[in-house]
């Protein structure tokens, strides 16, 4: 198997050549460009993110990036292979979200919070415990203009009904 | 039997009980623990007569024989056990040839040390005496120790101090001779510190140890220094097939020939033989742990400060009394180092309240005689100094066991203040005392008085000859005081334990009776020693004549002189020195018998010139070293112990703290939350695709 | 002037700070300026991947890949759990257009059915049991930003990188990467009767997987019930 070498072009080099590629492979490159920025946002997420249940979307976005690349290459090699598997991971994605939804509620409800800095119990002694300084309320929505329940006559001043025409 | 057998027979027989005491001491034997070893030494006692006789024999047969030319006394009989090393040639570059060593060189390079005994008239003395008293004492102490619950061990550790003592007056070799110098003080600090629950006895023990080992260093460095001047340790020539290979130190060939060497080398080989006795024998300023080991039972002292260990001194300096001749400044050293002791000894004695430290007292006192008397290196002191040694050792042991009378009948009080008329109560302890005080005072005919008009005459004779004649001059005004002083206290004790209105302290209880006749069966036959020994000997002349025969002191000179003058000045001695002993009797008598009060206002008289405190206050010798000498040892160990503990094991505490500080550092990273952990991972995964694809 | 990868590094960069700013911070600013910078970096870098031959079959590429992409973003960067969420399902429905476009289609309907349908489904019920007042905490803040935002664009870096030079027509020399031609293709993968083909294979070659997969889906559900219910008993206990 021949590893791939990567290596910096030189200023007079590009990194593809002007030679236009052709259609299966450019669709393939791209296919799998876009495959590693969605496997690449995912991890970012899941990272960076404090809601157990974002974390668990980030790594969907990751499974999704996944399946691209596998189905891109199942139409390169013109073989079904890619796309059984895509099949399988689509079941396994989907048993794998009912048992982390069941492990999330109950972490739900052993603290009452989606938070998971929370669980730190795999610690060190001496790593103290996260303490924050709450933030801010955020601006509440402004209140939305609310119309008067229907069936009843709305309220009209008296000043109108003096100078208004009869229409 | 024959000579080898009986010599190696003394010392193994008693070896051989103390082990069985002290392997079956405890469970099997018990309150029997003393039979084999009263039994081994007893039989050595036998072997040591036995001994005595058949060199006796032999150096007459030698003096019938035609004496070969180069022939000092008699040559002794020896018996080599095994060789103990063996380092073979070293050839020290100028020397390539080792094995062409001739007489008059030292065999540098060879060491050989041969465990081999000797039997020569010296020895064979110092034998019978150690024996005799040895197995007394062990007869008395099983009377005295019955019922204390360390009667085996008590019996064991007498047993390897015999073995110890006789082993080393019969050692032949230097080396041999200073491990049993150094087995005999651990026999002292063993039995000194016998009743080790007790933080006194235990601190004596250790005091007289640690005294000796400096006596014992001095030793060591004179050992070192005779191997580098001789060539050799060994004490008799090597001799092989028929002819001598190698010169002893001491041999017959050395004495008759030479060379000893002589200078500066001789005077500090002697000096370093002497610390070595000064430790050994309680000669000032080493003197100091003789009073405190009386807090160990009496037969221990009676048998080792009194007759044996003490004397291990005086016999090693007579051994080595050729090297001494070679040197005249030594001979100076010794004697008046003699003549201190035996008056700073005799003053103290005199104010001390303690029966038992009053004959300690008096013991470094008559040590420092026989000191004086071979400081003289003539023949006639040498053999003066042997003799009382004999003598003292019968009498002095013979006080010691009736002060333990005293003590057991008195339930362990020895204040002689609180004690009065016990001459009733105790009247076998009451008579052999009063025959033990005679004998050491020197009332004619009892041995007391041969002995040491027999060191006075030597002193006497050797202010006759050449050489430093005040010092010795000197010396014999000292003595003459130092007589005095003996009968005031030696008579003192006895007055006012014995005579007087009886007191009787509470502690003894219903013990105030006469002792079993274990115990004064030996008192018995001490008293009897005392009385006829010294006259018998001294009547036939056979000790001196036997003594003379052993090499090393026929190698001294006998000081040729007018012998009419000589006998006159014999008898003007003795009578001066009966006039003494006689007026401090009566002087004695008359305080102590009487009203006492004569004796406060002498007192209160000598405390003028507080002589008095002084006296009593043992010249504060102790407070002195303590303050110059143990402080700064103990403030040392204190440093050295604040080093140990804070620098030493702050950089091991260190060194064990390094990884937990390095781990604190690290164990940050683990702080539970998931998605650091993955965030690594994914770095760590990065990582491994950059460097598999660069 | 700027090669390619020169521009593709400043849009690696911009993409990072991009990222960075508009993931929940707290109460500091940048949002905005995250989404623009943002929008430039996926600027510049679409204007450096290779054309799929005629203009339509391009913009439709770029239209789907740019609807996933930019959801997923939008999924990840979200205050509020429940438009994450949503969010999300627009980037699926950019992925099964994907599929479509490459010729899966059942695939396409699959992901439709089962993502959206229902995990994403799932997700909201989830959400909505533990919905606190108002925005949470955690929702406004993020563990370490600015480095999973690195590291991710790194290895979408890295990953590019190696397929761009492995696919490229210079590099592949001792191996050269055939495509497949369009008969073989109308043969395989892009048959007409493409979904009965696919399921001839599942079920004739992968047949003990999908068995496999079935007794999967039935321990997931025991599983999940097991978890929820011990859970439910414990709390009863308790109250």
């Amino acid at each position: 198997m021949e590893i791939c070498r990567l290596r910096f072009p030189s200023d007079h080099e590009q990194l593809t050549t002007n030679l236009p590629m052709p259609h299966e492979i450019a669709l393939l490159n791209n296919c799998l460009i876009v495959g590693a920025l969605l496997f690449g946002i995912g991890m970012i997420g899941f990272a960076s993110r404090r809601n157990m249940i974002v974390m668990f979307l980030s790594i969907e976005i990751m499974l999704q990036g996944v399946s691209l690349s596998l189905v891109a290459w199942s139409r390169f090699h013109n073989h079904f292979g890619g796309q059984m598997l895509v099949v399988f991971i689509i079941a396994v994605a989907a048993c794998e979200a009912a048992v982390a939804m069941a492990m999330i509620l109950a972490l739900f409800h052993q603290n009452s919070t989606l938070d998971i800095a929370v669980w730190r119990r795999l610690r060190e002694a001496n790593v103290p415990p996260l303490r924050e300084e709450p933030l801010p309320e955020p601006p509440a929505d402004p209140p939305w203009p609310r119309l008067t329940p229907a069936g009843r006559r709305p309220e009209i001043s008296p000043e109108e009904t003096d100078y208004r025409p009869r229409v | 039997m024959d000579t080898k057998t009986l010599l190696i027979l003394i010392p193994a027989l008693p070896l051989a009980a103390a082990v069985l005491t002290a392997v079956l001491g405890k469970r099997v034997l018990r309150a029997q623990s003393h039979l084999p070893v009263v039994a081994a030494i007893a039989l050595s006692f036998a072997a040591s007569l036995l001994l005595v006789f058949q060199v006796q024999e032999r150096i007459e047969r030698q003096a019938g024989q035609a004496v070969p030319a180069a022939s000092v006394g008699c040559e002794g009989t020896l018996a080599t056990l095994w060789c103990w090393a063996d380092v073979g040639t070293i050839s020290l570059g100028d020397n390539p040839t080792a094995t062409s060593k001739s007489l008059q060189s030292p065999a540098w390079g060879d060491l050989r040390i041969n465990i081999t005994l000797r039997a020569d008239p010296l020895s064979a003395v110092m034998l019978a005496v150690v024996t005799c008293i040895s197995t007394l004492v062990a007869v008395y102490s099983i009377g005295y120790m019955r019922g204390d619950p360390g009667y085996w061990r008590f019996f064991s550790y007498i047993g390897l101090f015999v073995f110890s003592m006789t082993m080393l007056v019969a050692a032949s070799n230097f080396l041999v001779l200073f491990v049993f110098w150094e087995l005999v003080g651990l026999c002292s600090y063993l039995l000194i510190g016998f009743w080790f629950e007790k933080p006194a006895a235990a601190a004596a023990g250790k005091k007289a140890f640690l005294v000796n080992r400096i006596g014992d260093f001095g030793f060591m460095l004179g050992v070192f220094l005779i191997w580098i001047v001789y060539g050799t340790l060994d004490f008799h020539d090597t001799v092989v097939d028929g002819h001598t290979a190698a010169m002893g130190v001491l041999g017959p060939s050395r004495l008759a020939h030479g060379p000893f060497v002589g200078g500066w080398p001789a005077t500090a080989i002697c000096l370093l033989l002497l610390l070595g006795a000064c430790g050994k024998s309680a000669q000032f300023p080493l003197h100091v742990w003789l009073p405190d080991a009386m807090e160990g039972p009496t037969p221990v002292s009676a048998l080792i400060h009194a007759a044996t260990m003490v004397t291990a001194g005086v016999y090693m300096i007579a051994r080595c009394a050729p090297l001494y001749a070679a040197s005249a400044d030594a001979q100076y050293v010794v004697a008046a180092i003699g003549g201190v002791t035996a008056l700073l000894g005799a003053i103290i004695a005199i104010t001390q309240t303690d029966l038992k430290r009053i004959l300690a007292y008096s013991t470094i006192s008559h040590l420092g005689y026989m000191f004086v008397a071979l400081g003289t290196c003539t023949l006639v002191g040498a053999t003066a100094g042997m003799f009382h040694l004999m003598t003292h050792a019968f009498f002095k042991a013979l006080l010691f066991l009736g002060a333990g009378s005293v003590m057991h009948a008195m339930g362990g009080v020895l204040d002689i203040r609180r004690l009065g008329g016990l001459r009733h109560r105790l009247p076998v302890t009451h008579w052999t005392f009063l025959i033990g005080c005679l004998a050491m005072v020197g009332v004619a005919p009892l041995s007391g008085f041969w002995s040491k008009d027999a060191i006075l005459l030597a002193i006497q004779q050797r202010t006759a000859s050449d050489g430093a004649s005040d010092l010795f001059h000197l010396l014999f005004a000292t003595s003459m005081l130092g007589v005095l002083l003996i009968d005031f206290y030696t008579f003192r004790p006895f007055f006012m334990t014995f005579h007087g209105p009886e007191r009787i302290p509470p502690e003894a209880g219903d013990h105030a009776h006469e002792s079993p006749g274990t115990m004064t069966g030996p008192l018995v036959v001490l008293a009897f020693g005392s009385v006829v020994v010294g006259g018998y000997f001294e009547w036939t002349h056979g000790f001196s004549h036997f003594l003379a025969a052993s090499p090393s002191l026929a190698y001294l000179s006998t000081p040729t002189g007018d012998a009419a003058a000589a006998a006159a000045e014999h008898w003007s001695i003795v009578a001066i020195s009966t006039v003494i002993v006689v007026v401090g009797i009566m002087a004695t008598a008359i305080l102590y018998l009487g009203n006492r009060k004569n004796v406060t206002r002498l007192a209160r008289a000598m405390d003028i010139f507080g002589l008095y405190s002084l006296s009593y206050g043992k010249f504060f010798i102790d407070p002195i070293y303590n303050a110059l000498i143990v402080r700064p040892l103990l403030s040392l160990a204190r440093l050295a112990a604040w080093f140990d503990r804070h620098v030493v094991d702050g950089l091991v505490d260190f060194c064990g703290a390094v990884p937990g500080r390095l781990g604190a550092v690290v164990r940050p990273v683990q702080n539970g939350m998931v998605q650091f952990y993955a965030l690594v991972m994914v770095l760590g995964l990065l990582v491994l695709v950059v460097a598999l694809l660069m | 002037m700027f090669a390619a990868h020169h521009i593709l590094i400043l849009a690696a960069l911009l993409g990072t700070l991009g990222l960075w700013l508009m993931l929940p911070r707290g109460t500091a600013p940048g949002r905005n300026v995250g989404i623009v910078l943002e929008t430039i970096a996926l600027g510049l870098g679409a204007s450096q991947i290779p054309l799929l031959g005629d203009w339509p079959a391009s913009g439709m590429f770029l239209i789907l890949a740019l609807t996933a992409v930019v959801a997923a973003i939008a999924a990840i960067t979200c205050r509020n759990p429940i438009y994450c969420a949503i969010w999300f399902g627009q980037s699926l429905l950019g992925v099964a257009g994907l599929f479509l476009f490459i010729g899966s289609q059942f695939l396409a309907m699959a992901t439709i059915v089962v993502y959206a349908g229902a995990i994403l489904v799932t997700f909201l019920f989830v959400l909505m049991l533990a919905r606190p007042e108002g925005q949470a905490n955690y929702d406004r803040r993020s563990h370490e930003a600015p480095i999973s935002a690195l590291m991710g664009i790194v290895m979408v870096g890295v990953l590019s990188i190696t397929m761009g030079q492995a696919l490229s027509p210079a590099e592949s020399s001792p191996h050269p990467i055939t495509p497949p031609t369009q008969t073989t293709l109308a043969a395989g993968v892009l048959a007409p009767q493409h979904v009965a083909r696919l399921g001839g294979e599942l079920f004739g070659r992968h047949l003990i997987a999908v068995e496999v997969a079935g007794t999967l889906l039935l321990a997931a559900l025991v599983g999940a019930a097991v978890i929820v219910g011990t859970g439910n008993e414990e709390r009863n206990k308790t109250d």
